[in-house]
């Protein structure tokens, strides 16, 4: 196997080690169990798929077994009732045996013929296609002198590769690596053009919808990464509807051209932003991730510092509608709530900072896996300083991390805060639960709605207040409550 | 061979000889493309990979196992929640799932004692749970871990455990059907003949192929418990470990899925002397053939006809009402392999609808043998479809309702043909009498929906009928009918609950007398 | 169908596949009546192996010729009382279906018979285009 390449990434392989943790409330610590019972990320291919579905023309061939990209459009699938292409490598037992890259070879060459609009194939890695080692560069270097003059000589298609061992890291790694790895593949040094890069992270259609709505306030032009909007598709009358990202390569391209990088998320996408900023010296700032009032707040102060543009009047009343709902919320029906949250650990960290501000208590924080530097994270230090209750931050973390403690007492909670897999716990032990993050497969339309921004926070409080005031219905539980309010 | 190209496969020539047209006077001998052969990369073809076949199509569903794949993560989580198969002890399978979570230091140096301490912690975890199945991935077989003899080391150390086995890696063949194969014969060699069930009747079957998707098996037991035939197993939806463990004291193996599970069944009869009985659990003819036949089998045939004549009085003019209002309507039956024989003539027979094409995922060409029987004329057959080749079937077949999977479902609504969920149905169980009528049931309000007929229209082009706030499925599917049937005062839609499920399960059945002289006789043939 | 209203002569013999002799337009098209129902109501005829079906057809088609010509059939093990249970399956839809079995004679249904267990044997097995009817294990 080559384990340059995969060590080579931020994640180590190593058990997450995290220096002893000087709070008095809240402890940050790996999972003790070795295995993972009901995982809450699933591995890093995943991650680089969901972000070549991002970019327009581009269809991805995960080197492979089928089932590694074949569950991932189902996944995708499910969290957004849409379908996207994404090819495999369709590794057999005699690939497995006698190496593969013949397969991608051929696949690659499938993938130009039937679709003739493609300029951008990744060629994503596997456990499996590591483990043999095949040599992905060697087929990119063999097919841009060979294939790709001689038979689509006509056509600007590009190759890459990224390698995401499923061994290492997860689904956020991946994303992280994927992003990087198109940003280094096509960023290139020509004329300013006076644009913000914008890398969200690992976000949905109604998220990107309203940054964009922000950007638009404030009269800044982003380039986006990714345009997912359309991800959200139409069904046309006339049955030409495709569901696909809108991100060029002109506009992977113009990324060295920017006036300066932010980066929302610190685990996703924060090694692009880290590269253009090596690479092209491009000012750069990597979060916080936009979710609630308060990190809203940085966001627009970091838009208005890089590109010197005023935060208009309109966004002051935006945010003044937003105060104003959550107002109406906070002290009478969210204030002490104890919350679980899991997901991505830029989610997890961006919706544990914005139920503090609505006086609620997350007690417990899932992180899906064993990324050595969540104890380096500034976000997380501040909390582990600031909490003046029980609270207990899981790295490497399963469900059974969330059941487990719930099964034995050792926590009660009012709400749970993540996504569609961790259901039966909410379901099972009767706690309401906010659907959010990736996937939401089980309650409707979910990616639709923003959770970033002003209008995320308001959705946000106002999706947590009607989850606790349908569950004291059910329950009866001073269901009179309502009655005036 | 009357072989159809796709125009968007043409640079794929092999592609050719996996598509079919079945012509006037056409038979089998003329007529049947390939299947299961390696996938052409880079095609966008639907198959999973053998790992899924095994774990998540016939391991998963037995209802009392640790399921523990031994792999990275990305393996277990991609196969946990994608599927509706139930089961009667508050569905621990679809709930938990298990990965040794493989990293990169394992790849390295080896795995095989952390799987050793994730037996240990799962079944830690789980107090109540006896039994593992563990499954190799891509990972593990590359490295060579040997999975049994950790398992053994554990069973020795843990004695009132049990655990199988399953080396079935992703690339283990062309498609999830290499998963089915090698867990069918890992079973029947490793598990079979190690339990001595308690046998409470005379007539004792196992019910194989079958997975209780939304209840299916449920609804089939049903069936058998009010013939008073034991159902020693089920492989395995619903299933116990230790009841499968005992498949070898079945006198008949009653095999719905034989894409599945025919392996097991086959080996059983050559190994045991167990017959194979290929039923049909779908559709009221071949369900009531099926009964008969089983009840035949143990020469309680009138308890079948019993059973026969109540179900199709009941619910015979609610299916009757739907095949008047889908006569004719157009059926891509696209689902992952039995299904398309399953349903191909059936649905035409008893629902009135016209199967244009078959396809199969991961089938082989015996399915397409059945396939392509059971369809009419016209019919086209696809093997290992992709894409493009799907797209340019339903441009060109224009069918009214897809049949397929959650996935290839979405493609479909975008050229706005609706589709019915294949594999995990709509609002099933679609087995039995009454699931068959709901199967209808779906069929109908797919293809009546309002919603669908809406997506039509172009606001910007056509003419905006006004006039009426609404439409109904019935002002949809009635406009064309005669009066009689209209109006008709026997035939009536659905009308049952949304779970019937929950009855079942509550329910008791009759204590039928044993026969001394029957159970020495099965005991005998069963020897 | 009426079939009564075609008259078997030699000239218009044809041969199907499968069928050693040539047989006339009624004799086939009551094959293909024959053949049809088995196709799209049975599954026995499609084990996966071509020495399994040769030996379900042999088991199944048989009995059904003797079920018809009012034969008792032993079922003494577990296999032969399957073979018998889909023969009465087969014969008894055959008898519901097929109303110009009732005329026929023993001796021509035996005959009858015959053809259709040479023609499944063909269509499933020595004519098919099954490629993994010869895979040695199951």
């Amino acid at each position: 196997m080559s384990s340059e390449t995969t060590s080579s990434e931020a994640m180590s392989s190593e058990t997450c080690e995290i220096e002893a943790c000087e709070s008095k409330f809240c402890q940050l610590k790996a999972k003790e169990r070795i295995g993972t019972i009901n995982p809450i990320f699933t591995c890093q291919p995943a991650g680089a798929q969901f972000v070549s579905i991002g970019i327009k023309d581009c269809i991805g061939i995960v080197h492979g077994g089928q089932g590694c990209v074949m569950f991932v459009r189902l996944l995708i699938s499910q969290h957004l009732k849409e379908s996207f292409e994404l090819a495999s490598s369709s590794v057999h037992e005699d690939g497995a045996v006698f190496g593969a890259t013949g397969r991608v070879e051929q696949g690659i060459d499938v993938l130009l013929e039937r679709y003739p609009h493609v300029r951008v194939i990744p060629i994503i890695t596997t456990c499996s296609t590591e483990i043999i080692g095949d040599d992905c560069d060697g087929v990119v270097n063999k097919l841009e002198e060979e294939l790709l003059p001689v038979k689509y000589g006509d056509r600007d298609v590009h190759l890459l590769v990224i390698k995401t061992p499923s061994f290492v890291g997860s689904m956020v790694s991946g994303y992280d690596i994927a992003v990087r790895d198109f940003v280094k593949k096509f960023a290139r040094k020509t004329e300013p053009n006076g644009k913000l890069n914008l890398i969200t992270g690992w976000v949905n259609p109604g998220d990107v919808k309203e940054l964009k709505h922000l950007l638009a306030e404030m009269d800044i032009d982003a380039t986006v990464l990714f345009e997912i909007e359309d991800f959200d598709s139409p069904v046309m009358p006339d049955g030409s509807a495709v569901s696909h990202g809108n991100t060029t390569i002109e506009d992977l391209q113009d990324t060295a051209n920017a006036l300066g990088t932010i980066a929302l998320n610190r685990y996703e996408g924060g090694k692009a932003a880290q590269f253009l900023q090596k690479k092209f010296k491009l000012p750069t700032i990597i979060g916080p991730t936009p979710i609630g009032i308060r990190n809203t707040d940085t966001f627009l102060r970091n838009l208005k510092e890089m590109t010197g543009k005023p935060i208009p009047p309109s966004l002051v009343k935006e945010r003044g509608i937003a105060i104003d709902a959550l107002a109406d919320l906070t002290h009478m029906f969210l204030a002490d709530k104890k919350v679980a949250i899991y997901g991505n650990p830029d989610l997890v960290i961006g919706l544990a900072e914005f139920c503090l501000d609505l006086e609620m208590k997350p007690v417990l924080l899932l992180l899906g896996d064993d990324n050595s530097s969540y104890g380096d994270d500034p976000r997380i230090k501040a909390i582990q300083d600031g909490v003046d209750y029980p609270m207990e931050i899981v790295t490497n973390a399963d469900f059974w991390e969330l059941e487990r403690r719930i099964k034995d007492g050792e926590i009660e909670l009012d709400l749970i805060l993540g996504h569609s897999k961790g259901r039966f716990v909410s379901i099972d032990y009767s706690i309401p639960m906010v659907r959010v993050g990736f996937p939401t497969y089980d309650r409707a339309g979910m990616y639709r709605h923003p959770v970033v921004g002003y209008g995320g926070a308001t959705w946000l409080a106002e999706q947590m207040a009607n989850a606790l005031f349908t569950d004291m219905e059910y329950k009866k539980n001073k269901e009179w409550l309502l009655n005036v309010w | 061979m009357p072989y159809h190209e796709f125009d968007c496969s043409t640079c794929i020539p092999e592609r050719k000889k996996h598509a079919v047209v079945k012509g006037p006077g056409e038979d089998l001998t003329s007529c049947l493309p390939l299947g299961y052969l390696n996938t052409i990369p880079g095609s966008i073809s639907e198959r999973g990979c053998a790992y899924c076949g095994a774990k998540h199509v016939i391991g998963t569903p037995m209802k009392d196992v640790i399921h523990i794949s031994h792999g990275p993560v990305g393996c277990t989580y991609d196969t946990w929640q994608t599927k509706r198969y139930i089961s009667d002890n508050n569905n621990f399978q679809l709930k938990y799932t298990f990965a040794t979570d493989v990293k990169e230091k394992h790849v390295v140096f080896g795995a095989e004692g952390m799987l050793k301490q994730n037996i240990l912690e799962a079944f830690k975890a789980f107090p109540d749970i006896k039994r593992m199945t563990i499954y190799q991935t891509c990972a593990t077989a590359l490295i060579g871990d040997d999975i049994d003899a950790v398992a053994a080391e554990v069973k020795e150390e843990l004695p009132d455990v049990d655990i199988f086995v399953c080396n079935s890696p992703g690339f283990a063949g062309p498609s999830q059907s290499g998963g089915h194969h090698k867990i069918n014969i890992a079973w029947v060699n490793n598990k079979v003949g190690t339990f001595e069930p308690e046998i409470t009747s005379d007539f004792v079957i196992n019910y194989v192929g079958e997975y209780n998707i939304q209840g299916d098996q449920e609804v089939m037991l049903d069936f058998f418990k009010r013939m008073g035939i034991q159902v020693l197993s089920t492989f395995t939806g619903n299933g116990t470990y230790d009841g499968l463990r005992s498949m070898h004291r079945a006198h008949l193996n009653v095999l719905e899925c034989a894409r599945s599970a025919e392996y097991i069944c086959d080996e059983l009869r050559v190994r045991y002397g167990i017959p194979r009985m290929d039923i049909d659990g779908f559709g009221f003819e071949p369900l009531s053939i099926s009964l008969r036949k089983v009840g035949r089998f143990f020469g309680i045939e009138d308890r079948a006809i019993k059973i026969i004549e109540e179900e199709t009085a009941k619910w015979r003019p609610q299916l009757d009402w739907y095949k008047e209002r889908l006569r004719g309507k157009k059926v891509c039956l696209w689902p992952g392999g039995s299904k398309l024989w399953h349903w191909a003539h059936v649905i035409q027979e008893e629902m009135g609808v016209e199967v244009v094409s078959v396809y199969t995922k991961f089938g082989h060409q015996g399915d397409m043998e059945k396939g392509v029987s059971r369809c009419g004329e016209g019919a086209l057959a696809i093997d290992d479809p992709n894409e493009l080749e799907g797209l340019e079937a339903l441009a060109k077949l224009k069918p009214d309702i897809i049949f397929t999977g959650k996935r290839p479902g979405e493609v479909a609504k975008k050229v706005r043909v609706p589709y019915l969920n294949a594999h995990a149905y709509h609002n099933g169980p679609w087995k039995g009498y009454e699931g068959w009528v709901r199967f209808a049931r779906d069929i109908y309000n797919g293809i009546y929906s309002p919603i669908h007929q809406l997506s039509a229209l172009d606001i910007s082009k056509d003419e905006i009928p006004t006039g009426r706030g609404f439409l109904t499925a019935r002002m949809l599917s009635d406009s064309s009918l005669s009066d009689d049937i209209r109006n008709s005062q026997v035939l009536k839609p659905y009308d049952g609950k949304f779970d019937p499920i929950a009855g079942l399960r509550a329910k008791t059945y009759p204590d039928f007398e044993r026969l001394a002289r029957t159970a020495s006789a099965a005991a005998t043939a069963a020897e | 169908m009426d079939d009564m209203t075609k008259t078997a002569s030699p000239t218009d013999g044809i041969v199907v596949g499968g069928l050693a002799v040539p047989i006339d337009a009624v004799t086939h098209d009551r094959l293909e009546q024959m053949v049809d129902y088995i196709m799209k109501y049975c599954l026995w005829q499609f084990n996966s192996r071509g020495w399994d079906r040769k030996k379900q057809n042999a088991g199944i088609i048989p009995r059904t010729a003797q079920l018809l010509c009012g034969e008792e059939i032993a079922r003494e093990t577990p296999g032969d009382r399957y073979y018998w249970v889909e023969a009465v399956s087969l014969a008894e839809a055959y008898r519901e279906r097929l109303p110009w079995l009732a005329d026929m004679t023993r001796e021509e249904i035996k005959t009858l018979l015959q053809r259709l267990h040479e023609r499944i044997d063909y269509l499933t097995v020595d004519g098919s285009l099954n490629e993994e009817l010869t895979v040695p294990h199951y």
